[in-house]
């Protein structure tokens, strides 16, 4: 029957007569510069060098939705953004160090506290207006703007004394920008490089008019959008694609002191699905996945063995996966609490409390078995939110409670739990039997496979868990501003850089995203006042060494404490056409495209 | 007539004016806010989330937030923003609109086009093996759901590369000369097109067919052919016209369906529609966005209706609204 339908619309579909038509690739022709390069030019570090033309097509779930840097607050639009505004500085994703972007150099003063910047001479946005200092102040202007707020604004400003304090700067002649901050601050080169530097000449009129936030939307010109990192926008067409092109007037140089990028253009295609994401890129529509399930790795094994792609991989990914207790005390009362008082049951509570119970319940978990199932195998053991793939700030001696029933045993009976009445769930001291709930976001598919793994574990101890998975922004609401949940099970993305210091909100106690705990007034345990104190040391010193020391410290005492359970860390591969020279996919956000503006494409295999 | 007209679109603003209020509350109703994706963020601090909620209205209660959306409305006709894109709703929804209605088009043609002679070929061909089969076939793709058809359609494109993987319009749709953008943009529409198509096909068919069975029994039909007109000339001349005649109110209706009837093609095959804006709105609760949507699509879905009733006084010159 399927045959008799799927050939009767065959038929309907005489229409499509000339399959296969159009969607041939872009003619190469030599590349000329048309430009004369600047005094100060950037010599970009590569494998090989490359030759100009071609493009990369790469999928996105979303379309950007602003081309105004400095209000960018998602991944689709942060992806295109990236390459077409440039900061001061920036990070070589391979080896996580700062490098000079637009700043050729930088001195730092003996105090720590003030940085000052040189710029490069000569350079230009892609309308050919030269580039200065004034626009880098504008930039900041714009971040430090209390009414538009820029989220990245945060790095920029510090708690001193209970009182946000923002740094200061300044642009004293028109190649050198200043900046200091009240305190030493270690991620100093990382806030600064957060800021993209726009062009003053084109929008200062609408930040002094209040209307700063709506320009350079989606449904701004291209020619109009005035760029000045190595790309520049070509077209938009909504929920389709977005074509940025290069930007004429880039001063990044290969070896040769011939000017970057390479590719002519780097599409990006509205695939929202992930399956249909991998159907294109099997078809050859995209160039590349920067997203693959890890259940679709093997097949990809296979099929890279036709020569056509590449599957790099590109080892334990950045980001983490991990389920806490629900330890937050209410703030003010309210139908359901009392302020003050823990915010689940108290019995729930005097169980989550105590750290040989959050110990019982990760030594029950047979991290093992969770890498073979839900990871496919493609996952290793992590134990903070710096994985092994983080070779920067990743240690072998961040270690927590591993899986070992006997110990789980152990800890469990040592705190008066037994199973009294024989029906295999253990109660505590007062009869209770030991249940509670994990959350996790339903529409993630890994996770969920975890949960009911994990329930699995646990029921072998003789704790009753109920896998419970939510929408993601009524969970988001529980452990935001409700706090009504028992335990939950998330992930935390990586940040660029990532560093430790970035995850201050996570481990300081006053932190807003202090998962079991929010926003304390003051610690409420010992530890947690030892790890404020400790991450406030581990942004207040620009030592690598004493940096690692403090954060090992953390991770210390939050695996002893066990308030995080850690979970496995996926490894990740990705493929790419093999056409593409230079491609080094790294964990980090803009996975395959990072380094874009030395990507090439081989000659003699355009052709597919 | 124009009174009618002038009475019915009147009666529109206080349904509209319902359908916001219910809206609002209902996306006031869910939990969390459009800060939530950035609240997870542990690079974003408590004073940037304030400030953020306090430049989106979010710090106001939902009542107020409510009054001043309406107030905009009355005073300047402003639908708001999407805090997403810092843009005028609409600015946002139009392409979107234009992509759906396209699509809608494009799947009614296939509707009519196919059910009209295909149900008049079963209809005079009463009882054969054409009409048992033709019907065969529209019941059992009515039975299809959209998703499972769109996906066969979707793996058909993949197996044989006759048709785009979804889209609207191939890369380099703007370097081809205007037949050639043409060109592609039918083999990006027609699978889409097909599948919100093929769904209605059954039922349009199956009411052709009824009514010229119906019509032919008439006595005026066998009046004709006993003055000995040919067969043709009956049933084309005389019988079909009288057939389509509830069809076209039919027709009327459906309209009103064109903007919400292709939302789950949209989401298959990467169509570029109203559908994947709201979708996202929703789920990024981008508020403005999604009242924006709704109203639109209510109000096409009251402009279709009175169209229908139009439409029905124009062809049936018993029916007089004055």
């Amino acid at each position: 029957m399927r045959h008799r339908i799927v050939a009767a619309f065959a038929a309907l579909s005489l229409l499509a007569l000339i399959a296969g038509c159009g969607g041939g690739a872009a003619p190469r022709s030599a590349w000329v510069d048309s430009n004369p390069l600047p005094q100060d030019t950037m010599m970009t570090p590569m494998n090989e060098i490359g030759v100009h033309g071609g493009r990369f097509v790469i999928g996105a779930t979303s379309s950007p939705k602003t081309f105004n840097a400095l209000m960018a607050n998602e991944t689709s639009t942060t992806d295109v953004i990236r390459f077409m505004f440039v900061a001061l500085t920036d990070i070589d994703y391979k080896t996580q160090q700062d490098r000079p972007l637009l700043a050729k150099s930088w001195e730092v003063s003996p105090d720590g506290l003030t940085y000052t910047f040189h710029l490069r001479r000569g350079v230009r946005f892609s309308d050919g207006t030269p580039i200065t200092s004034a626009d880098v102040k504008f930039s900041f202007d714009v971040v430090m703007d209390q009414t538009l707020h820029p989220s990245m604004q945060d790095g920029l400003t510090m708690t001193v004394a209970g009182k946000r304090v923002a740094y200061t700067y300044s642009a004293p002649d028109s190649h050198t920008f200043v900046i200091s901050s009240p305190r030493v601050d270690a991620l100093m080169l990382a806030h600064v490089g957060s800021v993209y530097i726009m062009p003053r000449h084109s929008l200062i009129r609408a930040f002094e008019s209040g209307d700063y936030a709506s320009i350079y939307g989606t449904n701004t010109s291209p020619d109009s959008i005035v760029a000045s990192g190595p790309y520049r926008l070509k077209e938009y067409v909504h929920d389709q694609r977005t074509i940025i092109e290069r930007n004429p007037h880039w001063f990044g140089v290969d070896a040769n002191g011939q000017r970057l990028p390479y590719l002519d253009q780097i599409v990006y295609v509205v695939a929202k699905d992930q399956d249909v994401a991998a159907l294109r890129f099997e078809q050859g529509e995209l160039d590349g996945l920067d997203n693959v399930k890890p259940e679709n790795y093997a097949s990809y094994v296979d099929k890279a063995k036709g020569g056509d792609f590449v599957l790099h991989d590109i080892g334990p990914s950045f980001n983490t996966n991990f389920f806490w207790f629900n330890l937050n005390i209410a703030k003010q009362d309210g139908p359901d609490r009392k302020k003050g008082r823990p915010i689940v049951d108290a019995v729930k509570y005097s169980w989550f409390n105590q750290r040989d119970f959050r110990r019982a319940v990760s030594h029950a978990i047979d991290r093992e078995a969770l890498i073979k199932g839900p990871f496919q195998g493609f996952a290793i053991k992590g134990w903070s939110t710096m994985t092994p793939g983080n070779a920067r700030w990743h240690d072998p001696a961040f270690q927590g409670a591993d899986f070992d029933t006997a110990e789980s045993k152990k800890l469990l009976a040592g705190l008066g739990f037994a199973d009294k009445n024989g029906d295999g769930i253990l109660e505590d001291t007062k009869g209770n039997p030991i249940r509670f709930t994990m959350m996790t976001n339903g529409d993630n598919r890994i996770r969920v496979d975890m949960l009911n793994l994990i329930k699995d574990d646990l029921r072998k101890v003789g704790i009753d868990m109920l896998p419970t998975p939510l929408d993601f922004n009524t969970l988001v609401t529980k452990f935001r501003s409700d706090f009504t949940y028992e335990t939950a099970l998330l992930g935390l993305g990586s940040a660029v850089p990532s560093d430790p210091g970035m995850g201050m909100n996570v481990w300081k106690s006053s932190g807003l995203t202090h998962y079991w705990n929010a926003k304390q007034v003051t610690p409420a345990t010992p530890e947690e006042a030892r790890i404020d104190a400790l991450m406030e040391a581990n942004v207040g010193t620009s030592d690598y060494e004493e940096r690692r020391k403090s954060f090992r410290e953390v991770m210390a005492i939050v695996n002893d404490q066990a308030w995080v359970v850690w979970l496995p860390v996926q490894k990740m591969m990705l493929p790419v056409r093999s056409k593409f020279g230079n491609v080094d996919p790294s964990p980090m956000p803009h996975r395959i495209l990072w380094n874009a503006d030395v990507i090439y494409v081989k000659p003699g295999a355009g052709k597919r | 007539m124009r009174t009618y007209i002038l009475r019915r679109l009147l009666q529109t603003i206080p349904l509209l004016l319902g359908i916001s209020a219910l809206t609002f509350v209902l996306l006031q109703a869910a939990p969390g806010d459009f800060l939530n994706m950035m609240a997870e963020n542990p690079a974003i601090s408590a004073e940037t989330l304030e400030q953020m909620r306090k430049n989106f209205g979010l710090d106001r209660p939902w009542y107020v937030q409510y009054f001043v959306y309406l107030k905009n409305i009355f005073l300047h006709f402003d639908f708001g923003q999407s805090f997403s894109r810092h843009q005028p709703v609409f600015e946002v929804l139009k392409q979107g609109l234009a992509n759906t209605l396209l699509l809608a088009s494009a799947a009614m043609v296939i509707t009519w086009g196919l059910a009209i002679p295909l149900g008049v070929l079963a209809a005079v061909k009463q009882y054969s093996l054409q009409d048992k089969a033709l019907s065969l076939i529209a019941f059992v793709w009515l039975s299809i759901p959209e998703v499972l058809s769109g996906l066969l359609l979707l793996f058909l494109a993949a197996q044989t590369g006759w048709f785009p993987l979804g889209g609207m319009t191939s890369l380099d749709h703007d370097l081809m000369p205007p037949i050639q953008r043409f060109w592609d943009l039918l083999r990006h529409l027609a699978l889409p097109a097909l599948v919100v198509g093929l769904v209605p096909l059954a039922g349009r068919m199956r009411q052709m067919r009824g009514n010229l069975l119906d019509v032919l029994r008439l006595d005026y039909v066998t009046t004709a052919r006993a003055k000995g007109l040919d067969e043709h000339v009956v049933i084309y001349k005389h019988a079909l016209r009288n057939a389509l005649n509830p069809l076209i109110t039919l027709f009327g209706f459906t309209l009103g369906s064109l903007v919400s009837g292709s939302f789950v093609a949209e989401f298959i095959f990467s169509w570029p529609g109203l559908g994947s804006i709201t979708l996202e709105a929703l789920n990024t609760q981008d508020q403005y966005l999604v009242m924006g949507a709704v109203l639109m699509a209510s109000t096409v879905l009251v402009l279709g209706n009175l169209i229908a009733d139009l439409l029905l006084a124009v062809v049936d010159p018993r029916i007089s609204y004055d």
